[in-house]
C-alpha cells in the first residue's frame, strides 16, 4: 500500500473526487486580459490534467489559484510558459496542512489550527491545539514531529495521532481525563521546507533548507540548533555536515518559532519529539553523559511507556538517556526543553531498526502509530498525575 | 523475552589468553577489561549501571560488524541475517590502539517484506570476536553462528534466486529499490538481496567502534550481466551512517554464483581508494589481488 494511498484513506471524508498526492502544488496565475482568461480556461477544462480551481477569477489583475496534481506539473508549466502566462507556485505540498485544517474544522470545540511562525522558505508552521478549557495558560504538552524531514513515519504518526485524539476524546477515559487537565499542542511538520524537499528532490534530506553564506551546502540540523550546550559534542560546524548546528542557537527560524511560542506560553510540562529510526525511547541528556536530576523518574516512565508500546505488536524499544543510548548530541530539542523547566522530555526513535530505515513502507504506518499512541498516552497520563 | 544472563566472568589480566595470538591481537595491550552483561531491550532492571552504556553500544557495534562479515562470507543472498539482540559480551579497551570485543548475539532472517510475525523469526545464535583498530577500517572478525537454515535448502534457494535473476528483463531501468515509499517490487527482490549481500562486505569494512551503517537504498544499476556461471552486478547504493547521520553513496561491483565465494570491489564517496576482496579471506588488512576479476 503506497504512502499516497494511505494518506488518501486517512483523509477519508475530505477527499472530493480524487486522492491527493504528495508533491501537489498550488499555482497562482496572473491574468491581465480576456485573451489570457480564455487560454487559462483551455488549461483548466482539459480533462487529463485534473486541475482543481481553488480561487477563480472575478476580475483581471487578480490571480487565480489552481491546484495542480504532481503528475501534471510539467505539462502545466510548459503550457503556461508557452502561452506567456505569469505564474508563481503558491504553496508546495499542502496535503498534511489540508488535513490539519479539516481536523480543526471537524472538531471546532476541541481543536484549533494555530500558526506559530514560518519556515526559511516562508511556509507556514502550523500546530494543532487540543484544548477543552478556556482561560489562563493551562499546563500543556508539546508533541513535535518531522523535525528531520526524511523521517516520514514521524509526520505520518503525528497526523494519525491528531485524528486519534479527536476521535477518542470522550470515548477513551485516558485521553479524556488528560485533556480535562491539560492542553496538547501538536506540530506534525516542524521542518516544512525539508519535508517538501524530500518529496520533490531528495528523499533522504534531513536538515532545513536555509542558505549558508560562503558555502554551497544548504541547511542546518534543526535538532542541533537548540540552545542547550549549543555547538558542543555530537554536532558539526561544517555546513555540509548532516549535523551542522548552524551559525548560532535558534538561527533556524523553524526552531526559533517553537522556542518563542513555548517560552511565551510559559506553562509546558512535557515535550515529546518524534524521530526515526532505531526503536528507542530516550530522555536527557544528549549533550553530556551527566545524569539528569530526574533521570530515575524519567527512566521509569519511559520503561512503562515502552512496555505499553510493545503490548500492541511486540515492537521492542531500548530505553535510556540520549548520550549513552544512541550518541552524544548537543543542541537537541529535548535537552533544551528539560533545561528550561519542562521536566517530562522524551525522544522517540520510531520503527524500524534498519531493515527499511527511513523508507518504512506504508503498511507499517498504522501499526507504528497505534503502538506509539500507547506509549504517548502512558507518558501523558503520568504527566497528568504528576503536575508540578 | 528475557535473555539468559550469565554472571560476569572474573576479569582477566595479562595476555593469558588461550586463543592463538594473531599479529593484530598482539598489538593490543590488555588493560582493565570492561565486563558488561548486556541487558535486553526494554527490560526493567534498575540495577543496570549507567556507565555500562558504553560497553553495550560497543557490543552492538561488534555484533553488527560480525554479522556483516558473516553475511559476506556466507555469500548467500537467500540466507541473510540481521541482528536480533545482543546477549552478552566483554570488551578490552586500549584507548591508544583500539579494542577487542567478545560478543554473543541472536539473529533473525532478513525478510523485508514480512512484518513482525510470531514464530517466523527463528533465532540463530552467533558468537564473535571482533578487533577494532583505532582510525583503521576493516575490523578483524572471527564469527560462528548456529545454522538457521539447512545447508541444502539454502543452496536450493540461492540457486532459485540465481535462476530468477537470469530471467530478469534488463534491470537497468529501475530507479530505486526500495522506492521512496519503501516499496520493493517482488519481481526485483532478488536484485535487492544481492545488492544487500555486496553491501555487507562494504559495511563490514567500514564499521568501527563508533561508526555503523545501514543499507538505505539501491539507487542505480550500471551493469547487470548474467553468464552461465556468474552474475556480474555493478550498482550504486546509499549507506546511512548512524553516528554522523551521513548518507554515503557507494559504487559496488560484485560477481556471484551460488556456492562460490563472493567477489566484491567498491568505492564509497568518502573513501579515496577502491577496495578489493575475495570471498575466502579472513579479514586481514592486506587487500588481495583477484586473478579472474
Amino acid at each position: 500500500m503506497r504512502w499516497t494511498l494511505f494518506i488518501g484513506a486517512l483523509i477519508g471524508s475530505s477527499i472530493c473526487d480524487r486522492e491527493k498526492f504528495f508533491g501537489d502544488q498550488v499555482f497562482r496565475i496572473n491574468v491581465r486580459n480576456g485573451d489570457e482568461i480564455s487560454k487559462l480556461s483551455q488549461l483548466v477544462n482539459s480533462n487529463n490534467l485534473k486541475l482543481d480551481v481553488w480561487k477563480s477569477l472575478s476580475t483581471f489583475n487578480r490571480p487565480m489559484d489552481v491546484l495542480v496534481p504532481s503528475v501534471s506539473l510539467q505539462a502545466v508549466k510548459s503550457f503556461l510558459r508557452s502561452q506567456g502566462l505569469e505564474y508563481a507556485v503558491a504553496i508546495e505540498d499542502l496535503q498534511i496542512y489540508h488535513e490539519m485544517d479539516n481536523i480543526a474544522a471537524d472538531f471546532p470545540d476541541l481543536v484549533r489550527r494555530v500558526k506559530i511562525g514560518h519556515s526559511f522558505e516562508n511556509r507556514p508552521m502550523y500546530v494543532l491545539k487540543f484544548s477543552t478549557g478556556e482561560g489562563a495558560r493551562r499546563p500543556a504538552i508539546w508533541l513535535n514531529a518531522g523535525i528531520h524531514s526524511r523521517e516520514w513515519i514521524s509526520q505520518a504518526t503525528a497526523i494519525w495521532t491528531a485524528r486519534k485524539i479527536v476521535s477518542d476524546y470522550q470515548r477513551d477515559p485516558a485521553i479524556t481525563s488528560i485533556l480535562e487537565k491539560m492542553d496538547i499542542f501538536l506540530l506534525p511538520v516542524a521542518n516544512p521546507d525539508g519535508y517538501v524537499y524530500t518529496q520533490t528532490q531528495n528523499r533522504l534530506w534531513r536538515k532545513t533548507r536555509s542558505l549558508n553564506p560562503g558555502s554551497s551546502c544548504v541547511g542546518a540540523d534543526p535538532n542541533r540548533n537548540w540552545n542547550a550546550s549549543f555547538a558542543g559534542k555530537g554536532a558539526s560546524d561544517n555546513p555540509c555536515s548532516e549535523v551542522y548546528h548552524g551559525p548560532h542557537a535558534n538561527s533556524e527560524v523553524e526552531v526559533k518559532s517553537v522556542v518563542d511560542f513555548i517560552q511565551k506560553h510559559g506553562n509546558f510540562k512535557c515535550f515529546i519529539d518524534l524521530h526515526s529510526y532505531s526503536q528507542l525511547l530516550m530522555y536527557p541528556y544528549g549533550y553530556s553523559a551527566k545524569k539528569a536530576p530526574d533521570a530515575k523518574e524519567l527512566d521509569k516512565v519511559a520503561r512503562r511507556a515502552a512496555k505499553a508500546l510493545a503490548s500492541v505488536s511486540g515492537t521492542e524499544y531500548q530505553v535510556g538517556p540520549t548520550c549513552t543510548t544512541v550518541y552524544p548530541a548537543s543542541g537537541s530539542s529535548i535537552d533544551w526543553a528539560y533545561d528550561n523547566g519542562i521536566k517530562f522530555a522524551f525522544t522517540f526513535e520510531l520503527r524500524d531498526t534498519g531493515t527499511y530505515g527511513f523508507l518504512l513502507p506504508a503498511n507499517q504506518i498504522i501499526p507504528t502509530a497505534e503502538e506509539t499512541w500507547l506509549g504517548l498516552k502512558t507518558i501523558m497520563e503520568h504527566v497528568r498525575d504528576n503536575l508540578y | 523475552m528475557q535473555p539468559r544472563r550469565q554472571p560476569p566472568p572474573a576479569p582477566r589480566s595479562g595476555p593469558g589468553n588461550p586463543r592463538p595470538t594473531a599479529p593484530l591481537l598482539a598489538l593490543l595491550l590488555l588493560l582493565a577489561p570492561v565486563v558488561a552483561p548486556a541487558g535486553s531491550r526494554g527490560a526493567e532492571d534498575p540495577a543496570q549501571p549507567q556507565d555500562a552504556g558504553v560497553p553495550r553500544r560497543l557490543l552492538q557495534q561488534a555484533a553488527r560488524a560480525a554479522l556483516h562479515f558473516f553475511n559476506f562470507r556466507a555469500g548467500s543472498p537467500s540466507a541473510l541475517r540481521v541482528l536480533a539482540e545482543v546477549q552478552e559480551g566483554r570488551a578490552w579497551i586500549n584507548p591508544k590502539e583500539g579494542c577487542k570485543v567478545d560478543v554473543v548475539f541472536s539473529t533473525e532472517r532478513y525478510k523485508p517484506e514480512s512484518l513482525l510475525q510470531e514464530g517466523e523469526g527463528r533465532l540463530g545464535k552467533c558468537s564473535a570476536r571482533v578487533v577494532f583498530k583505532n582510525q583503521k577500517p576493516r575490523p578483524a572478525i572471527n564469527v560462528t553462528c548456529t545454522r538457521l537454515i539447512e545447508k541444502k535448502k539454502r543452496q536450493q534457494e540461492d540457486y532459485l534466486l540465481y535462476k530468477q535473476m537470469k530471467q530478469l528483463k534488463n534491470p537497468l531501468e529501475i530507479v530505486s529499490i526500495p522506492d521512496n515509499h519503501g516499496h520493493i517490487d517482488p519481481y526485483l527482490r532478488p536484485i535487492w538481496d544481492l545488492a544487500f549481500l555486496g553491501s555487507s562486505y562494504v559495511m563490514w569494512e567500514m564499521t568501527t567502534q563508533v561508526s555503523h551503517y545501514y543499507l538505505a537504498q539501491l539507487t542505480s544499476v550500471r551493469q547487470w550481466k548474467t553468464n552461465d556461471d556468474t552474475i556480474d552486478f555493478d550498482y550504486t547504493v546509499l549507506l546511512h551512517e548512524l553516528s554522523t547521520q551521513e548518507i554515503i553513496p557507494c559504487h559496488i561491483h560484485l560477481v556471484w554464483y551460488p556456492g562460490k565465494p563472493l567477489k566484491v570491489k567498491y568505492h564509497c564517496q568518502e573513501l579515496q581508494t577502491p577496495e578489493e576482496a575475495s570471498g575466502t579471506e579472513e579479514g586481514s588488512a592486506v587487500p588481495t589481488e583477484l586473478s579472474n576479476f
